[in-house]
C-alpha cells in the first residue's frame, strides 16, 4: 500500500515536472478578468473594495510586494531597513524606476502618496502612527512613525499603497474626487490606463519601460464587470472571459469544478482574511447574558454551514483570525453543535419555553450582496434556532444603507456580517473587538463587545515588533474573544479564483489578485 | 333575438346567472381546480403541521419516497410542505391585492364618471400617470421602502392594479347615469352618495366582477414576480418565495421550482377559467347568443 502511494507520488512529480517544462511562459496575449464588484476609480490610496484595489495594483506600483508565504519582497523599493527602535523605515528606491509620463519616480512621490493614503484611505489604522516622511535624495524615503508599527510591513503592499505621481495628483485638486482618478490615470505600474467605460470595462496595457525587465508578460488586461455570477460562469465556459477572482457563489464553482476547460482554487486570498459571523447585540438584553450566546453558538451546525449550504467550498472559522493568516490560532474555545447544552443554558438564563414552545422572538439582519455568505446562513438561523425555541424573523434589508443604518443605530437583535482582514489584524482585525471602536458607524465595533483585557493585549500587538511575541498576544487574543463569545463565527467566505486552464500563473500571493500580475500568461 | 328576452324567461337574474354558470363547462373545472386548491391551503397545513421552514434533509435532495417526496430546496427544506403552507400566503396576496385594487379603481371610477368635469380631468389624470408607470418597478420600489412583509406586497400590487378597473367602472358610470331610472333617482331626491353606491353600482357590477377575478390571478403572478425579484417576506412561506429563493437552481434542481411554478399555474389558471365563466353568465349579450 504505501509502496504503491510511493510510486503515484513518483508519477506525480515527474507529471508536474514534465508539464512544467513543455509550458515555457509565453508573452503577449490579452487577458480577459471578470469582476463582481464595479469599478468607479483607480485610485486605490483613497479607495478600498476590490473593483477599486484590482485594477489600482495594476496600474500603480508599492513599495514592496509579498509571496505566498507572507514575506515581503522588493518592488518599487529594492531594499529597506527597519531602525533598532522601530521607529524609522527606509526605503531604497529603483533608480530605474519612471510613471508612464515618463517621469522619474522619486521619494518625493512615496512621501506624497504615503500622507495622502495616511490622511484619506478607509482603513484608518493602517498608517495612522506615520508622523512624516523624510527625503533625504530623490531615491529614499524615511518613514518616521510614532511608535512601532509592524503593520506596516502589509499596509506596504500592492492593494494598499499605490506610488501616485505628485506631479499629477498634487496639484491642489481634493484628492478624493480628483478628476484623473478615472480618466487618463497616469500610473507607475506594470500597466497603464488605455480606457475606462464606467460600468461596463477597463482596459489597461503593458508598460514598456516598467522597472522589472520582462514584467508583465501580458499585453493588455480588459477587466470586465459582471454583477451577476450566472453570466460571468457563462462566458467563462464559452472562452470569452478567462479569470474571475473573487468569485464566491457556491452553485457556480460546483459547476466550473465539474468543468474540465476550467480550474478553481482558493490560493490568493491568505491576506483578505473574510471570514463572516454572527453578531450579537452585547449590549441589549438577552444578548447580554454570555449563557444566551452560547446557547446560540451551540445551536448552530457549523458543518451544515459548510458541508451542505456551501458544498465543502468554505473552512469553519475558529476565531477571530482567518486561517490564512500567521497569527491564526486554533487553539479556542469551540462550540459544538449541541441542542441540549444550548437548552440548558437558556433554561439557566432563565429564559424558558412558553405554552407555545417558544422561548423568545428575536430579528436577524444581514449584510446584502453576498447570497452564499450572508442571506442563506440568515435564513438558515430560523430552522437552527427554532430547535432551542427562538423563532427568528429574517429582516431582509432594502438595501446597503438601510443595512449601515441598522448597525451604526445598534437597532438591531442578531445579525449576519463579514469582515475582511487586509494582510494585518491592526488593519482588519482590530476594529471589530476594541472597545474604543464602539462608534455609529457600520463595520465598527457593533457588538459593542469591551474588554479591557482584549483592548490591552490588541494595544501591544499593534507595536510588538517581535513576531513570535506578537502571535504569542494574538493567541491569547483569540482564546479571550471565543470564549467572551461577543460573535459565532461560522466559516471563511468561499472565496475562489475561475479560470480557463489557458491561464498560467495565476495570482498565488497572499494578495491573489489585488496584486500585480506579473507572471500570469495566456497559452494558445 | 331582441333585447327584452330576459323577463321572458320569467327567473331571477342572479338564478339564471349561476345556471349559465353552472352550465359552462370551463367555469365548472375553474371552480373545482380553485376549490381543491383552497382547501390545500386551509386544511393542508393541519394535516402536514411541520414548519416549512425546518431543515429535513441535505439541501436539493432530489425527490424520493424514502426523505421527501418532492425533493428539497438549497436549504434542506421540503418543498412539499413549503406548498402545503405557501398556499395560504399566495392566496391571501392574491385576494387582498384584488380587493386594494378594486376597491381604489371603483372609487376613483365611480366619482370621475358620475361628477363628471374637472373631477373627472382630474382623476383620469392621475389614473394615466399611474397607468404610464410600469407596474413592476413601481411595486418594486414601494416594496423596498416599506420593507417587504405580506401586507406592504399586497398593498403595493394594489396600488399599481387598480387602474383598468377605474377605467372600467368610469366607463360604466358614464353610460349608467344618463338612464331613466337613475333620472328617477334624482327626481325622488336621493342624494348623490346613495345614487353612486346604492343605484349605479349594483348595476355596474357584473363586468367589474369579471374583472376582480382576472386581478386575483394577476395579483397572484405579481406576487411570485416580486418574490422571484427577491423582494418576498422571507418570513412567510409562499410559492413566489419558493420560486425565487430556488430559480438559481433550476438547471441542476429542477423541482424546487418546478413543483411551485406549478401551483401557480394551476391557480391562476383556475382564476382565469371561473373569471371567463362568470363574464358568460354576467353578460347579457352574451347570454343571448346562446
Amino acid at each position: 500500500m504505501r509502496a504503491r502511494n510511493f510510486g503515484v507520488l513518483i508519477a506525480a512529480a515527474a507529471l508536474t515536472l514534465g508539464s512544467a517544462a513543455a509550458q515555457e511562459p509565453k508573452r503577449g496575449g490579452t487577458l480577459v478578468m471578470g469582476q463582481s464588484s464595479a469599478t468607479t476609480h483607480f485610485n486605490n490610496a483613497v479607495g478600498s473594495g476590490t473593483g477599486i484595489m484590482i485594477p489600482g495594483a495594476q496600474l500603480f506600483a508599492s513599495p514592496i510586494m509579498h509571496d505566498d508565504k507572507w514575506n515581503p519582497q522588493p518592488y518599487l523599493a529594492e531594499r529597506w531597513e527597519i531602525s533598532t527602535d522601530a521607529l524609522a523605515v527606509t526605503l531604497h528606491l529603483r533608480k530605474n524606476a519612471i510613471f508612464h509620463d515618463g517621469h522619474p519616480i522619486t521619494s518625493e512621490d512615496v512621501a506624497f502618496s504615503i500622507l495622502t493614503i495616511r490622511d484619506n484611505h478607509p482603513f484608518n489604522t493602517m498608517l495612522r502612527p506615520v508622523e512624516g516622511v523624510d527625503t533625504p535624495d530623490p531615491h529614499t524615503a524615511v518613514i518616521r512613525l510614532k511608535h512601532p508599527h509592524p503593520a506596516i510591513l502589509y499596509a506596504m503592499g500592492p492593494p494598499l499603497m499605490p506610488i501616485l505621481p505628485k506631479h499629477i495628483y498634487g496639484d491642489g485638486h481634493a484628492i478624493k474626487t480628483h478628476p484623473r482618478n478615472n480618466k487618463d490615470v497616469v500610473g507607475s505600474g506594470p500597466f497603464k490606463f488605455v480606457s475606462f467605460k464606467p460600468g461596463d470595462q477597463a482596459v489597461m496595457e503593458r508598460f514598456d519601460k516598467f522597472f522589472l525587465p520582462g514584467k508583465p508578460l501580458l499585453d493588455r488586461i480588459i477587466l470586465k464587470l459582471y454583477p451577476d455570477s450566472q453570466t460571468s460562469l457563462l462566458e467563462l465556459e464559452s472562452g470569452r472571459l478567462h479569470m474571475q477572482p473573487f468569485f464566491n457563489r457556491v452553485l457556480e464553482l460546483e459547476r466550473a469544478k465539474s468543468n474540465p476547460a476550467l480550474t478553481i482554487t482558493s490560493r490568493g486570498y491568505e491576506a483578505i482574511g473574510g471570514i463572516n459571523w454572527l453578531l450579537f447585540n452585547n449590549k441589549k438584553k438577552p444578548f447580554d447574558d454570555i449563557r444566551v450566546r452560547q446557547a446560540i453558538a451551540h445551536a448552530i451546525d457549523r458543518d451544515f454551514i459548510g458541508k451542505a449550504l456551501h458544498k465543502g467550498l468554505s473552512r469553519k472559522a475558529t476565531g477571530p483570525i482567518h486561517s490564512g493568516f500567521p497569527q491564526h490560532s486554533a487553539e479556542t474555545t469551540q462550540y459544538a453543535f449541541d441542542l441540549k447544552k444550548a437548552e440548558a443554558l437558556l433554561d439557566a438564563a432563565g429564559i424558558k419555553r412558553g405554552p407555545d414552545g417558544v422561548r423568545m422572538r428575536i430579528t436577524c439582519d444581514y449584510y446584502p450582496g453576498d447570497e452564499d455568505g450572508q442571506k442563506r446562513i440568515a435564513e438558515y438561523m430560523k430552522p437552527a434556532l427554532k430547535r432551542i425555541g427562538i423563532e427568528v424573523e429574517v429582516r431582509t434589508p432594502a438595501d446597503f444603507a438601510t443595512f449601515a443604518r441598522h448597525m451604526a443605530s445598534k437597532d438591531f437583535d442578531i445579525s449576519m456580517d463579514a469582515a475582511f482582514a487586509w494582510g494585518d489584524p491592526v488593519i482588519g482585525v482590530h476594529r471589530t473587538y476594541l472597545s474604543t471602536n464602539i462608534r455609529p458607524l457600520v463595520f465598527t465595533n457593533n457588538a459593542q463587545y469591551a474588554n479591557p483585557k482584549v483592548d490591552e493585549l490588541l494595544a501591544t500587538a499593534e507595536q510588538e515588533m517581535d513576531p513570535a511575541k506578537r502571535k504569542a498576544l494574538y493567541v491569547e487574543f483569540q482564546k479571550i474573544v471565543t470564549a467572551d463569545v461577543p460573535l459565532v463565527w461560522l466559516t471563511e467566505l468561499p472565496y475562489h479564483t475561475i479560470a480557463s486552464k489557458r491561464v498560467h500563473g495565476l495570482p498565488a500571493t497572499i494578495w491573489g489578485a489585488a496584486a500585480p500580475l506579473l507572471d500570469t500568461w495566456l497559452a494558445d | 333575438m331582441s333585447a327584452n328576452s330576459r323577463p321572458a324567461h320569467g327567473e331571477h337574474p342572479t338564478r339564471e346567472a349561476l345556471r349559465m354558470f353552472a352550465r359552462s363547462p370551463v367555469a365548472v373545472v375553474g371552480f373545482a381546480l380553485l376549490g381543491a386548491i383552497v382547501a390545500l391551503a386551509l386544511l393542508g397545513p393541519m394535516l402536514m403541521p411541520a414548519d416549512p421552514f425546518d431543515i429535513v434533509a441535505a439541501p436539493l435532495s432530489p425527490p424520493s419516497f424514502q426523505e421527501a417526496l418532492l425533493g428539497t430546496d438549497q436549504q434542506g427544506r421540503d418543498v412539499l410542505t413549503g406548498i402545503v403552507h405557501g398556499g395560504r400566503a399566495t392566496l391571501a396576496v392574491g385576494l387582498s391585492a384584488a380587493l386594494v385594487s378594486v376597491l381604489i379603481g371603483i372609487t376613483v371610477g365611480a366619482i370621475a364618471g358620475f361628477f363628471g368635469g374637472t373631477i373627472d380631468e382630474i382623476l383620469m389624470r392621475v389614473t394615466e400617470f399611474f397607468q404610464v408607470l410600469p407596474a413592476l418597478l413601481f411595486s418594486m420600489v414601494l416594496v423596498t421602502l416599506f420593507t417587504p412583509t405580506l401586507m406592504t406586497i399586497a398593498l403595493s400590487i394594489g396600488a399599481v392594479s387598480w387602474t383598468a378597473t377605474a377605467r372600467l367602472t368610469r366607463a360604466e358610470f358614464l353610460k349608467l347615469k344618463e338612464l331613466d331610472f337613475v333620472a328617477a333617482e334624482h327626481v325622488i331626491g336621493a342624494g348623490k352618495g346613495r345614487i353612486i353606491w346604492g343605484v349605479i353600482l349594483p348595476n355596474a357590477l357584473p363586468p367589474l366582477i369579471v374583472s376582480a377575478t382576472f386581478a386575483i390571478g394577476t395579483a397572484i403572478l405579481f406576487e411570485a414576480s416580486l418574490s422571484f425579484l427577491g423582494l418576498g417576506d422571507p418570513n412567510r412561506m409562499s410559492w413566489g418565495l419558493m420560486i425565487g429563493s430556488s430559480r438559481s437552481y433550476i438547471l441542476s434542481s429542477w423541482w424546487a421550482v418546478t413543483f411551485p411554478g406549478c401551483m401557480i399555474f394551476l391557480t391562476v389558471l383556475a382564476v382565469s377559467l371561473i373569471g371567463d365563466g362568470l363574464n358568460d353568465a354576467l353578460n347579457p349579450k352574451l347570454r343571448e347568443r346562446r
